[in-house]
Protein backbone atom coordinates (compact mmCIF):
# COMPACT_ATOMS: atom_id res chain seq x y z
CA UNK A 1 0.00 0.00 0.00
CA UNK A 2 1.33 3.16 -0.92
CA UNK A 3 -0.42 6.67 0.21
CA UNK A 4 -0.13 10.28 -0.78
CA UNK A 5 -2.18 13.24 -0.59
CA UNK A 6 -1.79 16.90 -1.24
CA UNK A 7 -4.05 19.77 -0.18
CA UNK A 8 -4.87 22.57 -2.86
CA UNK A 9 -6.76 25.95 -2.78
CA UNK A 10 -10.71 25.03 -4.14
CA UNK A 11 -10.01 27.21 -6.91
CA UNK A 12 -10.45 26.74 -10.55
CA UNK A 13 -6.61 27.36 -11.27
CA UNK A 14 -6.01 24.18 -8.76
CA UNK A 15 -7.93 22.10 -11.69
CA UNK A 16 -4.81 21.32 -13.76
CA UNK A 17 -2.80 20.54 -11.28
CA UNK A 18 -5.05 18.46 -9.56
CA UNK A 19 -5.19 16.09 -12.51
CA UNK A 20 -0.90 16.73 -12.85
CA UNK A 21 -0.99 15.48 -9.24
CA UNK A 22 -3.43 12.66 -9.71
CA UNK A 23 -1.69 11.70 -13.35
CA UNK A 24 2.02 11.44 -11.94
CA UNK A 25 0.56 8.51 -9.96
CA UNK A 26 -1.13 6.86 -12.77
CA UNK A 27 2.22 7.18 -14.43
CA UNK A 28 3.85 4.93 -11.95
CA UNK A 29 1.33 2.63 -11.97
CA UNK A 30 1.71 2.16 -15.62
CA UNK A 31 -2.12 3.40 -16.37
CA UNK A 32 -2.49 3.26 -20.04
CA UNK A 33 -3.78 7.43 -21.51
CA UNK A 34 -7.32 6.31 -21.77
CA UNK A 35 -7.35 4.82 -18.36
CA UNK A 36 -5.44 7.75 -16.61
CA UNK A 37 -7.73 10.21 -18.33
CA UNK A 38 -10.85 9.07 -16.89
CA UNK A 39 -9.61 8.95 -13.54
CA UNK A 40 -8.41 12.57 -14.68
CA UNK A 41 -11.57 13.77 -16.13
CA UNK A 42 -14.08 12.60 -13.08
CA UNK A 43 -12.02 14.55 -10.34
CA UNK A 44 -12.21 17.04 -12.35
CA UNK A 45 -15.97 17.19 -12.69
CA UNK A 46 -16.23 16.89 -9.00
CA UNK A 47 -13.73 19.19 -8.08
CA UNK A 48 -15.62 21.85 -10.17
CA UNK A 49 -18.63 21.22 -8.62
CA UNK A 50 -16.74 21.37 -5.13
CA UNK A 51 -15.33 24.89 -6.34
CA UNK A 52 -18.52 26.57 -7.98
CA UNK A 53 -21.26 25.31 -6.19
CA UNK A 54 -20.31 23.59 -2.61
CA UNK A 55 -17.85 26.33 -1.23
CA UNK A 56 -19.57 29.44 -2.52
CA UNK A 57 -23.15 28.02 -0.75
CA UNK A 58 -21.26 27.13 2.31
CA UNK A 59 -20.52 31.08 2.48
CA UNK A 60 -16.72 29.98 2.10
CA UNK A 61 -14.57 32.33 -0.10
CA UNK A 62 -11.67 29.85 -0.60
CA UNK A 63 -11.96 26.59 0.70
CA UNK A 64 -9.12 23.38 0.39
CA UNK A 65 -9.84 20.30 -1.58
CA UNK A 66 -7.77 17.17 -0.08
CA UNK A 67 -6.40 15.00 -2.79
CA UNK A 68 -5.41 11.60 -0.79
CA UNK A 69 -4.40 8.88 -2.90
CA UNK A 70 -3.91 5.71 -1.92
CA UNK A 71 -3.27 2.29 -4.57
CA UNK A 72 -1.86 -1.21 -3.68
CA UNK A 73 -1.25 -3.98 -6.19
CA UNK A 74 -4.89 -4.17 -7.59
CA UNK A 75 -6.60 -1.14 -7.37
CA UNK A 76 -5.70 2.76 -7.40
CA UNK A 77 -8.08 4.93 -4.52
CA UNK A 78 -8.55 8.87 -5.17
CA UNK A 79 -10.61 10.55 -2.38
CA UNK A 80 -11.44 14.59 -2.85
CA UNK A 81 -12.26 15.65 0.82
CA UNK A 82 -13.79 19.40 1.55
CA UNK A 83 -15.96 20.50 4.01
CA UNK A 84 -18.29 22.60 1.69
CA UNK A 85 -21.85 22.12 2.33
CA UNK A 86 -23.16 18.00 1.61
CA UNK A 87 -23.57 17.76 -1.37
CA UNK A 88 -24.11 13.39 -2.92
CA UNK A 89 -23.18 13.24 -6.50
CA UNK A 90 -24.78 9.76 -6.76
CA UNK A 91 -28.41 11.42 -5.20
CA UNK A 92 -28.44 13.88 -8.14
CA UNK A 93 -30.19 13.29 -11.53
CA UNK A 94 -27.94 12.38 -14.55
CA UNK A 95 -29.29 13.19 -17.75
CA UNK A 96 -31.31 9.75 -19.25
CA UNK A 97 -31.47 8.14 -22.51
CA UNK A 98 -34.02 10.43 -23.57
CA UNK A 99 -31.76 13.74 -22.68
CA UNK A 100 -28.76 12.36 -24.83
CA UNK A 101 -31.05 11.89 -28.20
CA UNK A 102 -32.24 15.65 -27.62
CA UNK A 103 -30.62 18.01 -30.13
CA UNK A 104 -27.72 19.94 -28.96
CA UNK A 105 -29.46 23.25 -28.45
CA UNK A 106 -32.78 21.15 -26.21
CA UNK A 107 -30.09 19.56 -24.06
CA UNK A 108 -30.34 20.00 -20.11
CA UNK A 109 -26.89 21.65 -19.09
CA UNK A 110 -26.94 20.36 -16.02
CA UNK A 111 -26.22 16.44 -14.51
CA UNK A 112 -23.15 16.11 -17.82
CA UNK A 113 -20.18 16.43 -14.88
CA UNK A 114 -22.00 14.03 -12.56
CA UNK A 115 -22.46 11.59 -15.72
CA UNK A 116 -18.75 11.61 -17.03
CA UNK A 117 -18.06 11.39 -13.08
CA UNK A 118 -19.57 8.08 -12.79
CA UNK A 119 -18.59 6.63 -16.32
CA UNK A 120 -14.90 6.90 -16.21
CA UNK A 121 -14.18 5.01 -13.60
CA UNK A 122 -14.85 1.62 -12.11
CA UNK A 123 -16.34 2.80 -9.17
CA UNK A 124 -17.38 6.09 -7.40
CA UNK A 125 -18.51 6.74 -4.05
CA UNK A 126 -19.80 9.30 -1.57
CA UNK A 127 -19.30 9.79 2.09
CA UNK A 128 -20.47 12.49 4.57
CA UNK A 129 -17.74 12.17 7.71
CA UNK A 130 -19.04 14.76 9.98
CA UNK A 131 -18.94 18.05 7.93
CA UNK A 132 -16.72 16.53 5.24
CA UNK A 133 -17.87 15.48 2.02
CA UNK A 134 -15.47 12.30 0.67
CA UNK A 135 -15.48 11.85 -2.98
CA UNK A 136 -14.45 8.38 -3.80
CA UNK A 137 -13.02 7.04 -6.71
CA UNK A 138 -11.37 3.42 -7.72
CA UNK A 139 -9.55 2.28 -10.83
CA UNK A 140 -8.83 -1.05 -11.13
CA UNK A 141 -5.44 -2.03 -11.67
CA UNK A 142 -5.98 -4.67 -14.50
CA UNK A 143 -9.16 -3.73 -15.56
CA UNK B 1 -0.47 23.01 -20.54
CA UNK B 2 -3.14 25.75 -19.73
CA UNK B 3 -5.47 26.75 -23.10
CA UNK B 4 -5.09 28.52 -26.13
CA UNK B 5 -7.76 29.21 -28.53
CA UNK B 6 -7.70 31.62 -31.77
CA UNK B 7 -10.85 32.75 -34.32
CA UNK B 8 -10.96 33.56 -37.57
CA UNK B 9 -14.22 33.42 -39.89
CA UNK B 10 -13.97 32.51 -43.98
CA UNK B 11 -16.56 33.05 -46.45
CA UNK B 12 -18.86 32.81 -43.70
CA UNK B 13 -17.32 29.71 -41.55
CA UNK B 14 -16.37 30.37 -38.08
CA UNK B 15 -13.03 28.76 -37.58
CA UNK B 16 -11.86 28.06 -33.70
CA UNK B 17 -8.24 26.23 -33.33
CA UNK B 18 -8.59 25.14 -29.64
CA UNK B 19 -4.95 23.53 -27.62
CA UNK B 20 -4.05 22.55 -24.16
CA UNK B 21 -6.27 21.85 -21.38
CA UNK B 22 -10.72 22.77 -21.99
CA UNK B 23 -11.87 23.28 -18.02
CA UNK B 24 -14.06 25.50 -15.89
CA UNK B 25 -11.35 27.58 -15.76
CA UNK B 26 -10.83 28.38 -19.11
CA UNK B 27 -14.19 27.53 -20.37
CA UNK B 28 -14.92 31.46 -20.53
CA UNK B 29 -12.30 31.93 -23.41
CA UNK B 30 -14.32 29.88 -25.28
CA UNK B 31 -17.25 31.51 -24.53
CA UNK B 32 -15.70 34.98 -25.61
CA UNK B 33 -14.45 33.25 -29.09
CA UNK B 34 -18.25 32.09 -29.65
CA UNK B 35 -19.72 35.56 -28.60
CA UNK B 36 -17.25 36.81 -31.08
CA UNK B 37 -17.81 34.59 -34.23
CA UNK B 38 -21.86 34.86 -33.71
CA UNK B 39 -21.88 38.50 -34.60
CA UNK B 40 -20.93 38.12 -37.75
CA UNK B 41 -23.74 35.28 -37.86
CA UNK B 42 -21.59 32.11 -39.92
CA UNK B 43 -23.43 29.63 -41.45
CA UNK B 44 -21.09 26.44 -39.91
CA UNK B 45 -18.48 26.27 -37.06
CA UNK B 46 -15.06 24.40 -37.31
CA UNK B 47 -13.55 23.29 -34.17
CA UNK B 48 -9.68 22.65 -35.06
CA UNK B 49 -9.13 19.92 -31.88
CA UNK B 50 -6.00 18.09 -32.97
CA UNK B 51 -4.02 19.74 -29.87
CA UNK B 52 -6.85 19.77 -27.44
CA UNK B 53 -5.65 17.27 -24.92
CA UNK B 54 -8.41 17.42 -22.56
CA UNK B 55 -12.08 18.80 -22.05
CA UNK B 56 -14.52 18.36 -19.25
CA UNK B 57 -18.12 18.81 -19.57
CA UNK B 58 -17.22 22.25 -19.27
CA UNK B 59 -16.52 21.98 -23.31
CA UNK B 60 -19.72 20.24 -23.94
CA UNK B 61 -21.57 23.41 -22.38
CA UNK B 62 -19.58 25.58 -24.77
CA UNK B 63 -21.18 23.30 -27.72
CA UNK B 64 -24.14 23.51 -26.53
CA UNK B 65 -23.89 27.33 -26.02
CA UNK B 66 -22.49 27.20 -29.65
CA UNK B 67 -25.44 25.84 -30.97
CA UNK B 68 -27.96 27.52 -28.70
CA UNK B 69 -26.15 31.35 -29.83
CA UNK B 70 -25.70 30.67 -33.60
CA UNK B 71 -29.10 28.77 -33.89
CA UNK B 72 -30.15 25.35 -35.01
CA UNK B 73 -29.47 25.44 -38.68
CA UNK B 74 -25.88 26.11 -37.79
CA UNK B 75 -23.79 23.20 -38.37
CA UNK B 76 -20.90 22.31 -35.85
CA UNK B 77 -18.07 19.97 -37.36
CA UNK B 78 -15.08 18.71 -34.77
CA UNK B 79 -12.00 18.15 -36.91
CA UNK B 80 -9.66 15.27 -35.81
CA UNK B 81 -10.94 15.01 -32.00
CA UNK B 82 -7.84 12.95 -29.85
CA UNK B 83 -9.60 9.47 -28.90
CA UNK B 84 -10.41 10.10 -25.20
CA UNK B 85 -12.69 13.37 -26.49
CA UNK B 86 -14.59 11.57 -28.89
CA UNK B 87 -15.10 9.02 -25.78
CA UNK B 88 -16.49 11.94 -24.00
CA UNK B 89 -18.89 13.16 -27.12
CA UNK B 90 -20.07 9.39 -27.19
CA UNK B 91 -20.98 9.05 -23.39
CA UNK B 92 -22.80 11.65 -23.21
CA UNK B 93 -24.74 11.58 -26.62
CA UNK B 94 -23.20 14.73 -27.96
CA UNK B 95 -21.96 13.58 -30.69
CA UNK B 96 -25.37 12.70 -32.36
CA UNK B 97 -25.16 16.60 -32.93
CA UNK B 98 -21.51 17.57 -34.15
CA UNK B 99 -19.87 16.29 -36.75
CA UNK B 100 -16.88 14.40 -36.54
CA UNK B 101 -14.37 14.69 -39.55
CA UNK B 102 -10.54 14.41 -40.38
CA UNK B 103 -10.80 17.81 -42.28
CA UNK B 104 -12.34 20.34 -43.35
CA UNK B 105 -13.34 21.52 -45.94
CA UNK B 106 -13.44 17.47 -46.96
Amino acid sequence: MDNAAKIFPASLDSLEPIRDYVSKRCEVLGFNKKKTYGLCLAIDEIATNIINYGYPKAGIGLGIIEVHMADDARQLTVTLIDTAVAFDPLAHLVPNQDDMNKPLEDRPIGGLGILLARQNVDEFRYERRGDQNCNVFVVNVSS
Amino acid sequence: MGFNITSEITEGVAKLTLAGSLDSSSASMMQAEIQKVAAQSPTALVLYVSQLEFMSSAGLRMLIFAKQKLGTTVQIYIVQPQGQIVDTLQMTGIIHSVHIVDNYPA
